[in-house]
């Protein structure tokens, strides 16, 4: 029970740290994610219902993925359209798009079919089966971290970071922001797709609908992760995301458990997520709010004592 | 190294705000050469810098770089040649990154691969150019640009510029929106940098004194037009009192708020 909420997170810590990709990082409103989410577990269940080797199907997985991220940077670059509007563009016609990889069905099973989540039980036999699939999931999540921390240390890395915080600087610096967007959005949404892949071998179905509210799922991921600590290197920074993923499906599991109590229902789940949002943004402001007053009392006070130890010295010399 | 020829920009053309900003210019800038620029708000000092920058597409005429017609050619590209500093000191740095970050992605022009430049060495590099601005920011590689006094960014922003190694400086009126004191070190530094590295540069200022001062050229603009190029020589007689007069002499009539602009 316990490890199942650890294994839903990790699979969904995959997709935040996409979503942290590009509402963070890149600075850019993305909606793609409702979509490619979707969109990768499709690909990967058709993959493997067809019978190409599990590895296969989650890099085309991850391709897919990358192509709609592609897709909806180049139509924000092209026609100039925010990158809100072009996400919702590109999700929009994902929905078509999923139905079609699922052979025209909404929902495609992945029953007696080997999966990840039927082979790791196989290769961690030493646990027992829950344990397996945490381990399985653990590895997969750490080596997703560990490649997404190498490449934001690289110097393509820090380009894209800096190009959330300031385009006009990239710009002087002689690089193409346009190119560096369709990059950072492959990867996001490729980073997404993964974890819709996942998502539907841990469940043992692909659905057209499984993308539905991810982004706001993932926004309230990354704002509990931004409670815990606070830092600008980008290894503790995806280590918040992968915490705040796991405290979100705590959370809902929670919700989902014990909600009846107070006539909670499933279907309250996405109100909840909204208002957690709503919440962590009025703490967030508060706070930074907060700290600006006190850094501004502290400057004050500064000039106060430098200018009454002027007036001092000028008395001193004075005597 | 730069010429203008011929250059004009309208801005909203055919419509009720349409604005001619530039009109007909021509400019040509040597290698080496220090221009300053100055001239009241409106004037289109701004304009200029973005057209030669490639910001806004021009509305008529041809500018070249190096003997290279770059007229068409997009800003980015533009920018290996031309290093650009605005007023605004959080423009030209990232805020949100560590100090040594941002001046990685400034340790040369253009695209970047999926090289790790960042190492010890490297960082030894980074705090012996950081101890030439002599702001303490040697010991705070790792701390976030947004965390530096406007004066510390924008004396970053030069050195980052400088990094990057580009064959010309636009200063756009770059030591306006810091106090005294720190628009004292930032203009120090910069022309201690132009001489070391050779730049040529064209700036923007406000302050006449520093017009006069600094450079081996002084260009005056009103209206989208230079209205007076003065050579080294003709500077080097001149005063703040002598440049307001030639102002008035060639305007005809009296602009008394381009005369505040112009004495303070």
């Amino acid at each position: 029970m316990l490890e199942g909420i650890f294994v839903d997170g990790l699979i969904f810590s995959i997709m935040v740290i996409g979503v942290l990709i590009s509402y963070r990082i890149l600075d850019f409103a993305d909606l793609t994610c409702d979509g490619s989410f979707a969109t990768g577990a499709a690909v990967a269940t058709m993959a493997i219902v067809n019978g190409t080797g599990l590895a296969t199907a989650l890099l085309l997985a991850v391709a897919s993925g990358a192509i709609a991220g592609v897709v909806t940077a180049t139509i924000h670059n092209r026609l100039k359209v925010p990158g809100l509007l072009a996400g919702i563009l590109t999700m929009t016609m994902l929905y078509s798009v999923n139905i079609r990889i699922l052979g025209g069905r909404a929902n495609v099973p992945l029953l007696r079919i080997t999966t990840l989540y039927t082979r790791f039980p196989e290769v961690f036999s030493m646990v027992s089966n829950p344990w397996a699939l945490l381990i399985g999931t653990l590895l997969i999540v750490l080596v997703v971290k560990f490649v997404i921390d190498i490449f934001f240390r690289t110097d393509l890395g820090i380009a894209i970071g800096a190009l959330g915080s300031n385009e006009q600087m990239i710009v002087s610096m002689g690089m193409n922001p346009k190119l560096l967007k369709v990059i950072g959005m492959a990867i996001s949404n490729g980073l997404i797709a993964l974890s819709g892949g996942l998502l539907a071998q841990y469940q043992g179905f692909a659905d057209a609908n499984l993308g539905q509210g991810m982004v706001v799922q993932g926004l309230a991921a990354i704002m509990i992760g931004e409670f815990l600590f606070d830092s600008n290197r980008i290894s503790l920074i995806t280590l918040r995301v992968v915490f705040g993923a796991i405290i979100y499906k705590a959370l809902m599991f929670l919700g989902r458990y014990y909600g009846y109590y107070i006539n909670l229902t499933p279907s309250d789940l996405k109100l909840l997520t909204g208002i957690l949002v709503i919440v962590s943004l009025i703490v967030a402001q508060t706070r930074s709010a907060a700290s600006s007053a006190d850094a501004r009392k502290k400057a004050l006070k500064r000039n106060k004592a430098r200018r009454e130890a002027e007036i001092q010295e000028a008395t001193h010399v004075e005597d | 190294m730069l010429r203008i020829e011929q250059v004009s920009k309208v801005f909203y053309p055919a419509t009720v705000n349409e604005k001619t900003a530039i009109e007909y210019l021509n400019l040509e800038v040597k290698s080496g050469d220090f221009i300053t620029v100055v001239g009241s708000n409106g004037s289109g000092k701004s304009t200029l810098f973005n057209l030669i920058a490639g910001t806004y597409p021009v509305t008529g005429g041809k500018i070249s770089l190096n003997g290279k017609d770059v007229t068409n050619t997009p800003e980015y590209k533009r920018a290996f040649t031309i290093g650009r500093i605005f007023q605004d000191p959080t423009k030209g740095t990232a805020a949100k990154m560590s100090i040594e970050d941002n001046m990685v992605t400034a340790l040369h022009k253009g695209m970047k691969g999926l090289k790790i430049s960042l190492n010890g060495t490297i960082r030894e590099r980074f705090k012996e150019e950081l101890k030439q601005l002599s702001m303490g920011l040697e010991d705070r590689l790792r701390d976030n640009v947004g965390l530096l006094s406007g004066g510390q960014r924008q004396a970053l922003t030069l050195l980052m510029t400088v990094l990057s190694k580009p064959e010309m400086l636009l200063l756009d009126e770059h030591t306006a929106a810091l106090d005294p004191r720190n628009a004292q070190i930032v203009m120090d530094l910069t022309t201690q940098f132009v001489k070391r590295y050779h730049l040529t540069t064209l700036m923007v200022t406000h302050n006449m004194q520093h017009a006069i001062d600094f450079g081996n050229r002084l260009i005056m603009m009103d209206e989208g037009k230079i209205i007076l190029d003065l050579s080294e020589e003709e500077k080097r007689s001149l005063t703040v009192g002598k440049l307001v007069q030639k102002f008035k002499s060639i305007k005809k009539h009296e602009y008394a708020s381009d005369e505040d602009l112009l004495v303070t």
